[in-house]
């Protein structure tokens, strides 16, 4: 009698807590690639996607150059880091697309809601595996205008002007360089070098060399824009010695250097974002920048809620993000100025006529990224190297590629 | 009978052995012997692997200027690094043997082992950072010019040797301390009474008896040096222009970033090839 009272007692007591378990909110996996104070701006958007979805998200850190190492032997295993991950390096895709290891996306994105191109840059035979988060123009070099004023500089409207900017700013006492190099694992400096391929070699230029189809001769212009433009200037002393790309943003905004190529994302990042300014060199048509892409991992135990999660972050996810600063829609409904803060209104407007060019190392990917990324430290330390950097680039270009048409 | 029941006491270490060191072993070596199409073709990746200038660049290699590819970094790591920390915790050990506190003072050196790899590479990032790094701070005492020597080619290999010596002092410091405990203390004070002063004891008598243990921190010490990965990745990642590019990172990169598991695996069959080159004479003559 007293066993089985013991029984139902325990029954009773436990039927309830099998009950919570079933009505338990799903807790989902969310690896992105953001610490310290761009975390902090992401917070918002995770907090308010577990309200508006319902689940708890356990958010991680992996930058790209970790995933690459992880997911092909998780896949192996059948598994994955995450549930939904900023795992969108086209090589990436491309082995996920062969192997079946993300989620086919196609059903809950319309690629009419989005900046034209972005969705298709991670389509393969039909099959969206990336769904679209903010992107991060890279807009020019950007300036703090109370420096400027202080100094008497007015941002270059030609090269000439651009070059004697320098020249007098390398002339001002403090001034270490005038352009900060950022470094880290290579893409400040990749992303710097980008921006000349563009203003030199055009629009076209990247765009081709993007998207693997450059003919013969785009590789000569390349090397004439690195042997003529580039070394020059590194030679020069116009650039800083590269430093980890946070030191060297304190260091731009203290003074030691005059101008920083970066992205927008470094407007969340300082102190008072309205004494920032922006410009292009001079006569540059086109804008790089790069989309931070979500997939969802097949493997996860939790398919529908990754993918409401993925479609969520690619849609709403952008308006709240965008609001935070630092990032720019690729969501169109989130593009509105007005819900830009104001340092990032300027650029949201510049990128308007401006052609958009998904970022090199970023579209190309794979073995090319990290060469280039590689190849470029070595440039700006070691500008007599370019022979040999442009040599290893192209390599790595024409094996991921398939090689100049 | 009784030789049954040994090895049923040995199997299951035996079993782990083929399964975990044996089986891989021989897959590594039947992978590196075909192409990534599935075609058996045995010498097409050793032959495009050493003639990769990431692996061996020989113009480098003349002009003595970096990158010289993985297999030469690697090879400069062994022969700089492995008699830095042999001697210095040889000395270590010799010096620290009788000084009050001295447990104290090898436990601190020791910590170095104990560190990840990557916090290691992490660190010696920030020692040799111009702004930060307590080696400009030095360099700009005796009159020289910072910068971060980690940045330059002809300059990275070697800061992250130098730097990796504090990481591993502590092996050979230990190993080097408790063989001194086992050299009897008649053969010091017989060596006093001989005459013999203390540089001559420690050349006739300690660095002789301590030989065993030598041969022990130089295979160790090469072994690590050859499957050195964490530190290297986390400090350059093999920049900057693969100019500290050493053979794990070489295996890492050919398997993961250019995806080609064949030639990832002729990397690490020279790498086994090497290791047992160098240990198996060693280990023997030891006995």
């Amino acid at each position: 009698m007293l066993r089985r009272s013991f029984g139902l007692l325990l029954l009773a007591f436990l039927l309830p807590l099998g009950s919570a378990t079933a009505q338990d909110e799903v807790t989902l996996t969310l690896v992105h690639p953001w610490a310290g104070a761009e975390r902090a701006l992401f917070e918002p958007v995770l907090r308010a996607a577990e309200e508006a979805l319902g689940i708890t998200i356990d958010d991680t850190v992996l930058r790209i150059e970790e995933h690459m190492v992880l997911l092909p032997t998780q896949w192996a295993a059948g598994t994955a880091p995450g549930d939904v991950m900023f795992a969108g390096e086209p090589g990436l895709v491309r082995q996920a697309h062969a192997g079946g290891h993300y989620v086919d996306l196609r059903l809950v994105l319309d690629a009419d809601d989005f900046t034209p191109g972005v969705l298709e840059a991670r389509t393969i035979e039909g099959m969206v595996y990336g769904a679209p988060f903010t992107h991060k123009p890279k807009p020019g070099f950007f300036y703090r205008v109370s420096f400027f004023e202080e100094h008497g500089l007015t941002p270059p409207t030609t090269w000439g002007e651009f070059i004697e900017l320098l020249d007098t700013m390398l002339a001002i006492d403090g001034i270490d360089a005038p352009i900060a190099s950022g470094n880290g694992a290579g893409w400040p400096l990749a992303d710097t070098a980008e921006h000349f391929l563009v203003a030199f070699g055009g629009p076209q230029l990247q765009m081709e060399l993007a998207q693997g189809v450059a003919p013969e001769f785009a590789w000569d212009l390349v090397g004439a824009i690195y042997r003529d433009v580039l070394v020059p200037m590194l030679e020069a002393g116009y650039f800083a010695e590269p430093l980890e790309w946070t030191t060297a943003l304190e260091r731009w905004w203290r003074g030691d250097h005059g101008i920083y190529f970066m992205g927008t994302w470094i407007l969340g990042m300082i102190d008072d974002p309205d004494d920032a300014a922006v410009f292009t060199i001079p006569g540059t048509l086109g804008i790089t920048t790069s989309v931070d892409y979500m997939v969802v991992n097949a493997y996860s135990d939790h398919l529908d809620e990754a993918i409401e999660l993925a479609a969520w972050l690619a849609t709403e996810g952008q308006r709240l993000q965008v609001q935070e600063g630092g990032h720019i829609a690729t969501y169109h409904p989130a593009t509105d100025p007005d819900l830009y803060p104001p340092a990032e209104q300027s650029v949201v407007e510049a990128m308007e006529g401006a052609v958009f060019l998904t970022g090199l190392h970023d579209t190309v990917g794979g073995e090319f990224r990290e060469t280039l990324l590689d190849q470029l430290q070595l440039l700006w330390v070691a500008p007599d190297a370019v022979d040999d950097v442009l040599l290893n680039v192209r390599e790595a270009w024409e094996r991921v590629t398939g090689g100049s048409q | 009978m009784q030789t049954l029941r040994r090895f049923t006491f040995v199997l299951p270490t035996l079993a782990l052995v083929f399964a975990f060191a044996v089986y891989p072993a021989l897959q590594t070596i039947r992978l590196s012997l075909f192409l990534p199409t599935g075609e058996f073709a045995p010498l097409a990746n050793y032959a495009e692997v050493l003639s990769d200038r990431r692996v061996l660049n020989l113009a480098g290699l003349s002009q003595g200027r970096f990158p010289m590819g993985s297999l030469v970094h690697t090879f400069i790591w062994i022969v700089i690094h492995l008699p830095i920390t042999a001697l210095l915790g040889l000395v270590l050990a010799v010096l620290l043997q009788n000084v009050r506190g001295g447990g104290f003072i090898k436990s601190i050196i020791f910590m170095g082992m104990v560190i990840p790899g990557a916090v290691g590479g992490l660190v010696v990032r920030f020692l040799f950072e111009r702004d930060l790094g307590i080696v400009n701070q030095l360099v700009v005492l005796l009159g020289g010019s910072a910068r971060t020597w980690t940045a330059y080619p002809d300059t990275a290999l070697l800061s992250l040797i130098f730097g990796s010596v504090w990481l591993w002092t502590g092996f050979s410091l230990v190993l080097y301390s408790s063989g001194l405990g086992t050299i009897p203390r008649d053969y010091f004070d017989a060596a006093k009474v001989d005459g013999a002063n203390e540089l001559q004891i420690f050349g006739r008598i300690t660095v002789p008896l301590l030989r065993p243990i030598t041969v022990v921190v130089v295979v160790m010490s090469i072994i690590w040096a050859l499957k050195l990965f964490d530190y290297v990745y986390a400090a350059t990642m093999g920049g900057p222009g693969r100019a500290t590019q050493v053979l794990a990172l070489e295996i890492w990169h050919l398997a993961f970033v250019r995806g080609n598991f064949n030639q990832a695996a002729v990397v690490a069959v020279l790498l086994g090839v090497i290791s047992l080159t160098v240990s198996i004479p060693m280990l023997r003559r030891r006995r």
